[in-house]
Parts: structure tokens; C-alpha cells; sequence
């Protein structure tokens, strides 16, 4: 990365080399002395700070140093040419030039004082240059022009708030025009104001270049010793150095109750993981049921299809009879949600040992996606593919499920099932053997 | 030519007067006062765009404050009974259904909450497009490396900022968001479970979470924010802005307006015109339409589910992974520990180390306040193209199943594109960057040395054919780089200023004159002023 500065490039002082005399001792005195030295203050109480700058020209351009240009920051122009008069004719506007000598500012000349170009202004050096004055600074009714046009804006700004106002009280919310129109009138209210102080400012206030001087960062060599020998004489008062035994026990004292943050942050939670993500809420004997409540029974689902499937948990009652309860809160739904797909006989490749895990093409995987943890929602009929649709991980059902595409690379965790005697699905082994969803470090 | 002598103190003050004497015989304020009303900013587009992310901050803010009011971030069960007819009766948290009232049913809510929306993707976005600009100009370079940090600071909790706000309203999009940064914390080594039960209060969803979401929403990183943003500001204003080099610009001055009163006028209406644009946007263009959406549902999920797009990269790098996970030891860890923690890691550490990086390697350890042009650092102008490459593909790759739908490719083509494209594209992107740097600074060199090429071809007595150069025009301060190799040609109609004829001749001449007001006849040729010529 040496070619960091290109041809024609302004480099700052001192870095471009050439005919610059560069980032000199002695302009270092002089910034240093702008910070604040008696001798250079009173310097700059008694005189310009034009004359100042014209003592100490700064400039990149590669101009013939030494003109008696006032254009602050650098040499301007050449003397004797037609825009030294134009420049000199221009009293800068130096608000408080006596006083603050950082900021000089230069304006266009009066109206009707022939202006000279950019060009031959600019061609002396580079020097700061004005703009031309506007038409708002030559004519009158330009500049009337250009007030009416502000006020325009800024009554546009009025209409607008006006709107808001009466669309927001007066408007019925539940229509349709009711937030855009809110959102129009409020864009003129503030718009039509913004535009107005824009135009304001870019039409009919004084054009200007402000030239403001930039400090050096660097503290003098003085400064720095004296402020390092005070730190350094104020550590050796705190007897740091001296007693070992305080310092090492204040060290200790101090990581000890920097420790202390991890109290709250433990108390984030009274719930520790333990083996919680090992298991869902499936039971032995919980029967399947849809989200609208109804147990699926086999025959059910027509081949090919698919539906979302919950625990319905076995409760025996006083009676002895057994009920079902479905299991659908949002922990539950987090992760027992299951996705029951029935397959055309004969295609299904059972894992070894999950040979009777399914009953009559019936096949039952956990939706969560064993990547991120997304339901896996979307089934191709014809490939017999599940699809995430968060990170497009692809599960082939026939082959157990298995990780086929996409940043997923464990297969979908298997519920099995089969039928009791009214037909009725059921988890057979009760819940999955595995994790579901995302995979974490505990996870073997 | 006389300095003007020092104003007389007037005895018999204005209220406003009276004010300003009243602070300064209690803080004594009128030298500080005085000069940073006539601190200086240099004008250049380019300096605006760290301005939008400012007032688009701002926007946040205040819009922000309003939603406070209405919103509840509770994840209490209620049965929705709102004014939005398709969900009466459903299930949903008190975040979900309250965020339907804001919506529907509270005065101004809905269009607050597009904005606030709106204003979110525009922040984040300026800070983006604002840390191109430091980056490809050098503003970043000494003494300017900690606002560099603190400005990738910004980035990044602005990104969980935004993350936070968009999961508040539990709608199924959100929801799903959050169970996917639920197994990216249970991802981590080691740690992983217990942090992600530390933050969820326990197995995803957890109990309460959405206070918690809240707090760090509306609280936390805000503050945080805020206090950096004033860092930001605090040091620009101290260091002085940086400007690009021009007529009288030097490494030791600032050329522009003053604060006050111009820079605080234009930057005053520039504000409104931000928040204008907001509030059209949030008014007229929908955003996060929740109702659509339904409440979160763990079991559920609708296909195309895209994140807002400050996140797009991450769901890229998502997608591309490859399904790397690694096994042994009874430990396990997963795929998604790489692209969604790992990846922005090494990212926003080597983004936030870059000043040192290439002062450590060019051996620069000079300050500068004058800007570079992009091609006058080639290769950092290259390493940046490479880097916003990268990006890009992550980010196109984001929404790689809405492009694969939308122009029906293969899923799988635009995944595999995504893989090969994220290894080939960035270092094609740095080698032609490179080229063009390399090539556009001899040209500068050339206009440098032989002037520019002005079309014009004459045949010398000897029978050689020879091309017209001219000399390069000075710049002008309003644009300090240009023109350097644009040359007015005579237009064929005549005019002589390239717009065309009759209305669109017109329309041509106001557009530009918006932008530079005067119009130059040609460099170096004579200047009229707008109207000049009636005097």
C-alpha cells in the first residue's frame, strides 16, 4: 500500500515534497504559538489576522509563495492583477476579526462591481475564491423574488401542520386515507419548512468563504513533561509503588468485585438448561392432534398429504377413564411440533431399528428444523422433500429425514408411531430420542 | 481597507440581550460562545450523508417516545377484540395486540410506526453508506482512528438496535427472527445453552422475554447510542471536519461557512427535509404490515420470510454455510456457530482495526486533514470494492429464494452461486478496482501534463494530424475536483451548453441551476450570473 497518494494530488504540507517548503520548524512554532503564547497574543490583538496569515502562507497548490494576496489560508493572487482590487475592494467580513483571529471570513464583492471570473481569479494560485454575486445580490426584485418564494414555502409548511391537525382529529382512522394523508401533511409541514430555510440560506444570505485556522493536536514538548513529571510525582504520593501488599490486595480486591457482575447476570434466569433441551412434550400413548384439536385417526390424511401434529396427553380421570389433552402452548409448540406425513406404500427406507416406526405409510418427523430451529414447512409431493424456508435446508423424507441441502446437516428427528385399535395415532415410544431443533455443545 | 472597530456595548439591552448577559455573568460564556458560532464547516455533499444518520436518529427518537405510550411489551395471552376484523378472537401476546392497536386503532399510531420503521432501515443505512465515505476518502486516517471506533460502535448497535425493535411486536416474522437468534446463542462453545437461557428466562421462548427486549430497546442501547453519537460529534467538533483539497485549502485550515448563521440554517432545513422524507415514506409506502402476519406462532412460519436488510448479510452467510458441523468428544459445534458469530466477528473486528492496519502497513503515520480521492489510494480503494463485494454477496444471497422464485432459478443454483461467488467475486472486484485507480491517476497525470483533449483535430503544413489540448481549468471552489477532464463541447443546436432545445432545454438549465446556481459559459470563459445579464 505504498501508492497511497496519487499525481495531482495537494498532498498535505510537507508530504508531497516539490518546491513546498513543506511542514517546517518554523511553522510548528507558529501553530504552537498560536495556542496561547503571551508574545504571539498580544501580536494578534494589535493586527489583523489577515496580515498574520499573510506572514505565514500556508498553501499546497504549488503557487509562487510570497504574493500579497489577503486571501486567507494561502497566497492569493498575484499583485497587480485585475481581481486584487476585487478582493481588496471587499472589506472581509471579519465579525470579530480583534478578537478571534481563527476565523477570517471573505465575501463577493458589492453589486455592481464587475466581478472577474473563477478562472482568472483562481489562476494565481489558490488562493480562497467567492462565488460571483447572485442575481439576489445584484437585483432588487431577484431578491424579492426569492423572499416570496421562501414565504410560499414556509405558508405550504403551515397548510401542512393545519392538515395534520384536522386529518388526526377530524379524520376517521379506520379508513384508508387516513395515514397517508397524515404522512403527506406532515412531510409538507416539515418539508415545506426545510425547504424554505435551504432556500433561505442558499439564496439569501451573504455568500461566503469562512477560512478558520486548525490547531495542532500535539502539546507543546514543555506541557508534556510537566504534565507526565505531575502524574508520575502524584502515583509516587499514593505509595503504589512503595507497599507491594496494598497494591496486590487492592489489585485483588478489585477483580474480586469486578467478578460480582456475574451475579446478576446468572440471576437472568431461575430456569438452568439441566437436560431441558433433551426432551419435548411427547409421552408414551400421547395421541397426534391437529392444531384445531381433532385426533388423527388413520385414514385421516389421504397419501401424499401432510398435516402439523401436537401431544395430546393421556389424563385418566376419577372415573378411570382416560381423556386427551392437547399440549399447545407456545413452549410446547416450540418444540413438540410435529409434521405427519402420509407416503405412497412401498417408497418409505426406514433406518435400521425404525422399521416399525411408522404404521401404513404413516411417517411422523419433528417440524423443527434441526438448523436453526424454523419449522420445516414446506413439502414436495413429488420428491418427497421437506424444505426450511428461513435457510432453505432440504430434508428428504423417504431416506429418514435426512440433510440433503443447505447449512442443516443433522436429519429431522423421528417420533414413532403407530395405531391403537380405533385407529387412533399415537406416539409408541414416547418421546423423540433425540434433541430437537438447533444442536448445542452439550449435544453429543 | 480599515478593520471595522470593536461594536460598542449597548446600554439599554434587548430581552435577548439581556438573556445573553444574564448566562454570562453565571457561566461567563461569550469567548466559547463566540467561537464556535464562527467554527467553520467545509460544504460537500458527501459531508451530509453522516448528517441523515443523525436526524433519522433523531426521527427515532421522537417517533420512538410516541410508540412508548401506546405500547405494552407484555407476553400475556389475551384474546384479541381490536377494530382489524380478521383476527378478532385469535390468541396473541399483549405486545402483538397492542402493537394491532397502534395500528388501528390509536390516533396518528400506524403512521408513527411507519415512520419510526422507515427511519430505522434510513439510519442504519447512512451509517453504512456514511463509513464508505470515511473509508474510501481516508477521513478515517490520524488523528481520526477513534471516531473511526466509535463510529463502527454505531454500526453495530444500531444493527442490534434495529434487530430489537423489529422482534418487539411478537408477530410470526419477528417471532421466527428470535428463535433464530436463539439456536445462534445456543450455537456458542461452552457457553451456549446458559446463554441462551440466561436471555430468553429460560427454554426459547422463555418467560417474559419481550420486558426484557424492551428495556434493552427503548433503554439501553439507545443510551448507549446517544452517548456515543455525542462522543462522535464531541470529537468532530473539536478535531474540525475534514475536507477535500481545493483553491486554498491546506492541511492547517477549514474553508466554508460558519455555524452560525448559514451551516445552521441549511443543516436546520436539512433535518426537515429528513424527517419530511420520513414522514412520506412512513405515510404513503407500507412497512412490517404485522396484521399480515399473524401473531408468533412457533409451528408456523410464511415461506419467504425476510429480515429487515441490515441483517440480510447474516441470513446470507446463514444460507451459504455449508453443513459444517463439528463432533467429538460428546460436544457438538453446530453449523450456524460460523456465518452468524463468527463471521460478523472477524468482520466488524478487522473493519474497526483498519486505521492501524494500514497505518502499520504503508508505514503512514503522519495526520491529515485533507480527504484523498478514492483512486488516490488504490489499494485501499480496491481492499473496500472487495470488501462491499463480499457484502453484497451475503446480502443478495439473503434473499436468494425470492430471487430464485421471483426469475425461477434453481434454489439450489443460487445457493451453489452464492458459495463459488463469495470466494471469486471480492478478489475480481479488488483487481479491477485496482486497475481503474491505477489507470484514472495516469489519466489525472496526462490532463496534469498535456492538458485535455478537446476534440478538436487539426492538420499541421506537414500533413500530421494533431488533437487540441488545453490547458486543465483551475478548480473552483464548489467543485474542487471537477472539471478536470470534462470539457463543454459546442452543442449542436447552437446553445452551446449541451441541454437540448426548447422545454427540455429549459428543464435542463433549472435542474442544473438548482444544483450550482450560476451557470459557467466554459472554464475558464466569462461568468454571467443568473438574471446578470438585465443590468
Amino acid at each position: 500500500m505504498s501508492d497511497q497518494t496519487g499525481p495531482g494530488t495537494p498532498g498535505p504540507a510537507g508530504s508531497g515534497g516539490g518546491d513546498q517548503p513543506g511542514d517546517s520548524a518554523q511553522e510548528r512554532v507558529h501553530y504552537a504559538g498560536y495556542q496561547g503564547e503571551p508574545a504571539d497574543k498580544s501580536d494578534q490583538d494589535s493586527m489583523s489576522s489577515i496580515f498574520k496569515r499573510a506572514k505565514h502562507p500556508v498553501d499546497t497548490s504549488g503557487a509562487p509563495a510570497g504574493g500579497s494576496g489577503i486571501s486567507a489560508g494561502g497566497p492569493d493572487v498575484p499583485a497587480g492583477t485585475s481581481d486584487g482590487p476585487e478582493a481588496l475592494g471587499t472589506p472581509p467580513h471579519q465579525t470579530d476579526s480583534t478578537r478571534d483571529p481563527e476565523t477570517t471570513v471573505i465575501r463577493a464583492g458589492d453589486a455592481g462591481v464587475a466581478q472577474p471570473t473563477y478562472g482568472e481569479r483562481a489562476g494565481g494560485g489558490g488562493g480562497v475564491t467567492v462565488r460571483p454575486p447572485r442575481a439576489e445580490d445584484v437585483d432588487r426584485r431577484a431578491e424579492r423574488r426569492a423572499e416570496r418564494l421562501i414565504a410560499f414555502w414556509f405558508l405550504i409548511s403551515v397548510v401542512g401542520t393545519v392538515g395534520f391537525v384536522i386529518t388526526n382529529f377530524v379524520g376517521d382512522k379506520h379508513k384508508a386515507y387516513y395515514t397517508p394523508s397524515l404522512g403527506s401533511a406532515l412531510g409538507l409541514a416539515v418539508g415545506g419548512l426545510g425547504i424554505g430555510m435551504i432556500l433561505w440560506a442558499k439564496r439569501l444570505m451573504p455568500h461566503e468563504q469562512a477560512v478558520q485556522e486548525r490547531h495542532e493536536f500535539t502539546s507543546s514538548k514543555e506541557d508534556i513533561a510537566v504534565t507526565e513529571a505531575e502524574i508520575a510525582a502524584g502515583f509516587a504520593d499514593t505509595g503504589l509503588a512503595r507497599f507491594p501488599l496494598l497494591r496486590r490486595t487492592l489489585l485483588g480486591a478489585g477483580t474480586v468485585l469486578g467478578g460480582l457482575i456475574v451475579v446478576p447476570l446468572l440471576n437472568l434466569t431461575n430456569s438452568k438448561p439441566g437436560k431441558k433441551l433433551d426432551h419435548t412434550s411427547w409421552v408414551k400413548g400421547a395421541r397426534l392432534v391437529t392444531e384445531d384439536g381433532r385426533l388423527v385417526k388413520l385414514g385421516d390424511i389421504s397419501i401424499g398429504g401432510i398435516e402439523t401434529v401436537f401431544p395430546a396427553i393421556p389424563v385418566t380421570e376419577s372415573d378411570g377413564t382416560t381423556t386427551y389433552k392437547p399440549k399447545m402452548d407456545l413452549h410446547a409448540k416450540a418444540d413438540s411440533t410435529t409434521i405427519l406425513i402420509r407416503l405412497p406404500p412401498g417408497v418409505d427406507r426406514p433406518r435400521k431399528g425404525r422399521e416399525n416406526w411408522s404404521i401404513d405409510g404413516h411417517v411422523a418427523y419433528s417440524k423443527i428444523c434441526s438448523h436453526a430451529g424454523c419449522p420445516v414447512s414446506l413439502y414436495e409431493q413429488q420428491t418427497h422433500h421437506l424444505l426450511c424456508p428461513c435457510h432453505q435446508s432440504v430434508f428428504d423424507v423417504l431416506d429418514g429425514c435426512r440433510a440433503i441441502f443447505g447449512p442443516a446437516s443433522r436429519s429431522l428427528p423421528q417420533l414413532a408411531i403407530t395405531a391403537d385399535d380405533d385407529g387412533f395415532l399415537y406416539a409408541r415410544n414416547g418421546d423423540y430420542d433425540e434433541p430437537v431443533g438447533a444442536a448445542f455443545w452439550e449435544r453429543s | 481597507m480599515t478593520t471595522a472597530s470593536p461594536p460598542e456595548f449597548v446600554k439599554r439591552p434587548t430581552p435577548v440581550r439581556k438573556a445573553n448577559r444574564a448566562i454570562d455573568e453565571r457561566f461567563g460564556t461569550q469567548a466559547g460562545l463566540r467561537r464556535n458560532l464562527n467554527k467553520v464547516f467545509p460544504d460537500h455533499w458527501s459531508f451530509m450523508i453522516g448528517e441523515i444518520a443523525l436526524y433519522s436518529f433523531i426521527v427515532l427518537l421522537l417517533t420512538g417516545i410516541y410508540l412508548t405510550l401506546f405500547f405494552d411489551p407484555s407476553n400475556t395471552e389475551v384474546i384479541y377484540d381490536g377494530s382489524y376484523v380478521p383476527l378478532k378472537g385469535v390468541e396473541m401476546s399483549r405486545a402483538y395486540a397492542s402493537t394491532l392497536d397502534i395500528s388501528f386503532d390509536t390516533r396518528a399510531g400506524l403512521v408513527f410506526r411507519q415512520i419510526h420503521h422507515w427511519a430505522a432501515l434510513v439510519f442504519v443505512a447512512s451509517i453504512v453508506v456514511h463509513l464508505f465515505r470515511v473509508f474510501f476518502t481516508g477521513a478515517f486516517r490520524k488523528p481520526r482512528e477513534t471516531n473511526w471506533l466509535i463510529g463502527v460502535g454505531l454500526l453495530i448497535l444500531a444493527i442490534l438496535e434495529g434487530f430489537a425493535g423489529y422482534s418487539l411486536p411478537d408477530d410470526l416474522l419477528s417471532g421466527t427472527g428470535l428463535r433464530i437468534a436463539a439456536s445462534i446463542a445456543q450455537s456458542i462453545p461452552i457457553i451456549g445453552t446458559w446463554a441462551s437461557f440466561l436471555v430468553f428466562n429460560g427454554e426459547f421462548p422463555g418467560e417474559n422475554f419481550l420486558p426484557r427486549l424492551y428495556v434493552i430497546h427503548i433503554l439501553l442501547v439507545p443510551g448507549v447510542l446517544l452517548a456515543l453519537i455525542g462522543a462522535h460529534m464531541g470529537i468532530l467538533w473539536h478535531q474540525k471536519h475534514t475536507d477535500f483539497p481545493g483553491p486554498g485549502k491546506t492541511e492547517h485550515n477549514v474553508v466554508g461557512h460558519r455555524v452560525f448563521p448559514v451551516f445552521a440554517v441549511k443543516s436546520g432545513g436539512f433535518f426537515m427535509m429528513v424527517f419530511a422524507l420520513l414522514a412520506l415514506l412512513g405515510g404513503l409506502a407500507q412497512i412490517n404490515p404485522i396484521w399480515m402476519f399473524g401473531p408468533y406462532d412457533p409451528a408456523n412460519v410464511s415461506s419467504a420470510s425476510q429480515p429487515d436488510w441490515y441483517i440480510g448479510f447474516l441470513d446470507g452467510s446463514t444460507r451459504l454455510m455449508p453443513p459444517w458441523e463439528f463432533r467429538g468428544l460428546g460436544h457438538t459445534v453446530p453449523a450456524v456457530f460460523w456465518p452468524t458469530a463468527v463471521l460478523p466477528g472477524i468482520l466488524f473486528t478487522l473493519l474497526a482495526l483498519y486505521p492501524f492496519l494500514e497505518a502499520r502497513f504503508t508505514g503512514d503515520t503522519k495526520s491529515y486533514n485533507l480527504l484523498q480521492r478514492p483512486r488516490e489510494a488504490p489499494t485501499r480503494t480496491a481492499l473496500g470494492a472487495m470488501s462491499i463485494s463480499f457484502y453484497l454477496v451475503l446480502l443478495i444471497s439473503g434473499g436468494n429464494d425470492v430471487i430464485a422464485k421471483t426469475f425461477s432459478i434453481s434454489l439450489n443454483a443460487m445457493t451453489w452461486a452464492g458459495r463459488i461467488g463469495l470466494i471469486i467475486v471480492p478478489p475480481i472486484a479488488y483487481a479491477i478496482t485496482k486497475k481503474i485507480c491505477l489507470n484514472l491517476q495516469a489519466k489525472d497525470a496526462e490532463v496534469e501534463h498535456h492538458g485535455i483533449e478537446t476534440g478538436i483535430i487539426r492538420q499541421l503544413p506537414s500533413g500530421e494530424f494533431v488533437e487540441d489540448h488545453r490547458p486543465k481549468p483551475t478548480p473552483v471552489p464548489d467543485h474542487p475536483q471537477v472539471p478536470t477532464d470534462r470539457f463543454a463541447l459546442p452543442a449542436a443546436n447552437g446553445h452551446g451548453d449541451g441541454h437540448g432545445k426548447g422545454l427540455a432545454r429549459r428543464a435542463g438549465k433549472a435542474v442544473s441551476g438548482f444544483f450550482v446556481e450560476e451557470k459557467e459559459t466554459g472554464p475558464g470563459g466569462p461568468s454571467t450570473p443568473v438574471g446578470g445579464g438585465k443590468h
